[in-house]
């Protein structure tokens, strides 16, 4: 539990690292070792697959494409970021996480438990045959990405 | 049970705050998108600690690889989103977007 508690503060500190970098370059590398931390502790929580997917995808994928619009966005985009926001942000940070202790604690208790059996079988039984419909509804937004993409990205026609 | 919850609920508010704190400050289009990546992972997180408290982590894992699928063709699209608006506007300020001139 200890191990678990420490890389959840690390999550939490390089994603503070992300938003707080004046360097884009820099945020998105601290999203990445924050996705990379988020996946050991999705292996740590017995659930191999999430972990694999969010290193592989998310650390991966997702940080060259935003390493690509930073590259392909470079030039007069240094956009000012007000001071204020740096400065502002331990204060707001602290005062939420007493309010996060105070309240969760009883609001987590509150909430009740619905009745529901464990898991039965492997992973490949609780996703193909359970969640059958997720995949097809994955498969439709992919679909749904790789078009807006493609019209995003059209070329012009010449009258217009 | 309840305080293994309590302990990874209350880290994935604090990363849910640290995702909206950045999204209601920051004045750069990939920086607010950095935050909504932030936000997503408050959400995995939250939904596979349920499954694991609840002894359903099969299903909470399902549910989390529907959700970075979700999230990979959300970040494609609104990544060419943004490059669309710097070529239109050659900055990636969202104030300069707050003009509707058509």
């Amino acid at each position: 539990m200890t191990l678990q508690i420490l890389l959840l503060t690390g999550l939490i500190l390089f994603s503070i690292l992300a938003i707080l970098s004046r360097n884009l370059l820099r945020s998105a590398i601290s999203l990445a070792v924050a996705s990379l931390l988020l996946g050991i502790i999705f292996f740590r929580m017995n659930a191999p697959y999430a972990g694999v997917f969010e290193i592989s995808v998310v650390a991966g994928l997702i940080t060259v494409l935003f390493i690509l619009t930073i590259a392909l966005t470079k030039g007069e985009s240094d956009v000012r970021e007000s001071n204020l926001v740096r400065i502002v942000f331990p204060l707001f940070f602290v005062v939420f996480i007493i309010i996060d202790v105070l309240v969760m604690k009883s609001l987590v208790q509150k909430i009740p438990a619905l009745p529901g059996s464990a898991d039965q079988g492997t992973f490949g039984d609780v996703l193909w045959k359970q969640r059958t419909f997720d995949l097809i509804g994955q498969l439709a937004i992919i679909l749904a990405g790789v078009f807006s993409v493609l019209a995003l990205f059209r070329k012009r026609d010449k009258d217009e | 049970m309840n305080s293994t919850w309590f302990v990874y609920l209350g880290f994935s508010v604090v990363l849910l705050f640290v995702g909206i704190y950045c999204l209601l400050t920051m004045r750069n289009l990939i920086k607010l998108f950095i935050g909504i990546e932030i936000i997503s992972k408050a959400v995995s997180l939250a939904l596979l600690t349920s499954g694991f408290v609840r002894n359903n982590i099969l299903l909470a894992q399902s549910l989390v690889i529907t959700f970075i699928v979700v999230e990979v063709s959300l970040v494609a699209t609104a990544l060419a989103i943004i490059i669309n608006i710097y070529r239109h506007t050659k900055s990636l300020d969202i104030r300069k977007l707050t003009k509707l001139k058509g």
